[in-house]
């Protein structure tokens, strides 16, 4: 009877973390593309912004009917976002940390401002859930990994089998990520180095703004004022945590998206602590998610320290160095 | 240029606003009549001013050692935090709370930073997202304080903590300021001495430019990173204390920072690590924040404010580069008389 409400509290547990992690999970992923190639985009939280204001606009202005539609405007917003960005940090060689902000914060103002009149105005233009048909209702199990919208299939599983097909296993990857450790000898090689840094940047931002879509169109579903509360920088630190890596990248944002629904879920089923009963658990529960963050972004640092990491897991060597061919 | 680069990106925000169909030039005039044209206007230019001033003296600490401090905020609010906890808990003659109120705030933003500290400087993690995060941690954590566990039950429609009974001597000749705006100007001066006179603020300086050149030195790089950092939070944790203990501001809400660090942050940015020139920048981008309060009523939000922030910033980072620009004749070899390349 224990062991069945344990069992029980984990699967609900996972089943509300994994459209609570899709979001981080698509800005992670987007995020280390542009890393990869060398590039650090800072303003994930503005590119989650765009994503999702744009994906509202398309939805209660434009009269989208899709959701796939709405979230393709979103990606393109967040693109040219992301384009600007590409600009300032690899034709101009600005400093990719303050460019990065600079990204963060007016992204965040841009979207409020835009989002101003359709704030908590519910979007019905929504994705639908996946249903694997009669046979498997059985809850438990089933329920927690299988019914869920596409996007969060795409995200969990094909964008990353797809992005480390790409990146491991094709000479084209290796191109991109020889552009990412060693920029001046992949340009020897002949490899253009601003051009799959332009490309890969504006396609990670798309991947951004596709998190911010999925949140209004999905996960809220409605728009309210900074919208990401905080998941685009999350989406940096899984990326460390991930060390660069596809698929621990949603590891990690499963990690964060449990401690997110621990919340609810804590609040739902009524728990409570010796120290923290009622609303306390609550507020201590809510700081949880960035502790466990901060905490998981020492760990690749803390296993190098125990010798427990070989080097070839660490960052990319050219990340967010500017690379100018005359100066190499 | 980067001063260049912030007034191109300014004017490109008017550019913005007249496109979205405002018209930049009266709201131009109206911020600087909000600002200067009154009293009031320059005094609450001047109260948004000490904030934004004390976290960008932190940042711009930071920055000397190339150490990127965005959880100003988080250090700032958890100052304010200590000191109300202080405040509202120790009883003793005024000067008295008052001081134990900024050690304990100065301690606070201190431990605020330690882990990212100690993470950065003895295992090489990237401070701008641990510090960042702990923003978040802050926020959660005054929002517990005051909705929570030193709610002040009597006032019923303020969800805010008890209010902290001292407050500081107001500065005279003024309705709202107090001693507190003395200050970040008081940090500013000292910095600027031990980073001209002093054999600390050199070193710190070595290994901001080149940290194989401190190790080389002799310089026990690690510590004037750790120490560095640490010092940085606690400048902005006695923010939070100086900004609590003003007449009208002495309880805790989850509103009690308006993202000062970042203004804070962006303003350390502009000043590329010139303390007197913090203190320029922190009283114009201090005036930017008052004009944009008072243009809400205007039709303009705060959001614009933000979105013009971050168009400034981007502007700064490319007048930085435009600074550097310069060209470099590299000499290649003169062809051979035989034409044959070597």
């Amino acid at each position: 009877m224990m062991l069945a409400l344990i069992d029980n509290a984990f699967l609900s547990l996972i089943a509300s973390a994994i459209p609570a992690s899709t979001v981080v999970v698509l800005a992670a992923t987007g995020c280390l593309l542009g890393e990869r190639v060398g590039v650090l985009n800072m303003g994930q939280e503005g590119l989650i912004g765009i994503g999702a204001v744009y994906s509202v606009i398309a939805v209660t202005s434009w009269n989208v009917t899709s959701p796939w539609t709405a979230m393709l405007i979103g990606m393109v917003a967040a693109a040219v976002a992301g384009f600007v960005f590409a600009i300032a940090v690899v034709v101009v060689r600005a400093s990719q940390v303050l460019v990065g902000l600079a990204l963060a914060l007016g992204g965040v103002g841009l979207s409020n401002q835009l989002g101003t009149n359709r704030n908590g105005t519910p979007i019905t233009t929504l994705f639908r859930e996946v249903d694997p048909g009669g046979a498997f209702q059985t809850g438990g199990v089933v329920e927690a990994f299988f019914f869920h919208d596409p996007v969060v299939y795409i995200a969990y599983v094909a964008l990353p089998a797809l992005l480390w097909f790409v990146m491991f296993r094709t000479r084209h990857g290796m191109n991109m990520r020889a552009v990412g450790e060693n920029p001046a000898a992949a340009d020897a090689a002949g490899v253009s180095v601003m051009g799959s840094r332009l490309v890969y940047c504006v396609l990670g931002a798309a991947i951004s703004g596709a998190g911010g879509a999925y949140m209004v169109l999905s996960f809220t579903p409605t728009w309210s004022p900074d919208i990401a509360r905080g998941r685009g920088w999350v989406a940096l630190a899984v990326v460390i945590f991930a060390v660069w890596k596809p698929f621990w990248v949603v590891a990690g944002a499963l990690l964060y998206g449990s401690m997110i629904s621990l919340d609810a879920t804590a609040q739902a089923r009524g728990w409570s602590l010796p120290f923290l009963g009622g609303s306390d658990l609550g507020f201590f529960l809510s700081m949880l998610p960035f502790l466990a963050t901060l905490v998981a972004i020492l760990v690749p640092a803390a296993a190098a320290q125990l010798g427990l990491r070989s080097r070839s897991t660490a960052a990319p060597a050219a990340l967010a160095v500017p690379y100018s061919r005359e100066e190499r | 240029m980067r001063v260049l680069g912030a007034v191109v990106a300014l004017l490109a925000s008017g550019l913005a606003l007249l496109l979205s169909g405002r018209n930049p030039i009266g709201l131009g005039i109206d911020a600087l009549d909000a600002v200067f044209g009154s009293r009031r206007g320059i005094e609450g230019t001047a109260l948004r001013a000490l904030p934004i001033l004390m976290t960008a003296l932190g940042v711009a600490l930071a920055l000397r050692i190339k150490v990127w401090n965005i959880g100003s905020d988080g250090q700032f609010l958890m100052g304010a935090f200590a000191a109300v906890g202080v405040g509202i808990h120790l009883s003793g003659p005024g000067w008295f709370v008052l001081i134990v109120m900024a050690l304990a705030a100065t301690l606070a933003g201190a431990v605020w930073i330690l882990v990212p500290a100690l993470a950065r400087a003895y295992w090489d993690v990237n401070e701008i997202i641990t510090t960042l995060l702990l923003n978040f941690v802050a926020v959660q954590l005054v929002t517990w304080a005051a909705l929570g566990f030193w709610r002040d039950t009597g006032a019923a429609v303020i969800q805010s903590t008890e209010q902290v009974p001292v407050v500081l001597a107001s500065l005279p000749g003024t309705q709202s300021l107090t001693i507190a705006l003395l200050v970040p100007i008081a940090i500013a001066a000292a910095l600027a001495w031990v980073f001209r006179s002093s054999k600390w603020g050199y070193e710190v300086d070595i290994v901001g430019g080149n940290p194989k050149a401190g190790v080389f030195a002799g310089i026990n790089v690690r510590r004037r990173i750790l120490v560095v950092m640490l010092i940085s939070g606690s400048i902005a944790g006695l923010g939070g204390m100086l900004q609590l203990s003003a007449p009208g501001a002495q309880a805790l809400s989850s509103g009690f920072s308006a993202q000062f660090g970042l203004a804070g942050f962006i303003v350390a940015a502009l000043a590329g690590g010139s303390f007197r020139g913090v203190i320029v920048a922190g009283f114009f981008i201090a005036s930017m924040f008052f004009a944009g309060l008072v243009l809400q009523t205007k039709g303009l939000s705060v959001f614009i404010i933000f979105a013009i922030y971050g168009v400034i910033l981007t502007g700064i980072a490319i007048g930085e580069v435009a600074a550097r620009y310069r060209l470099v004749r590299t000499d290649v070899a003169p062809p051979r008389p035989g034409g044959v390349p070597a």
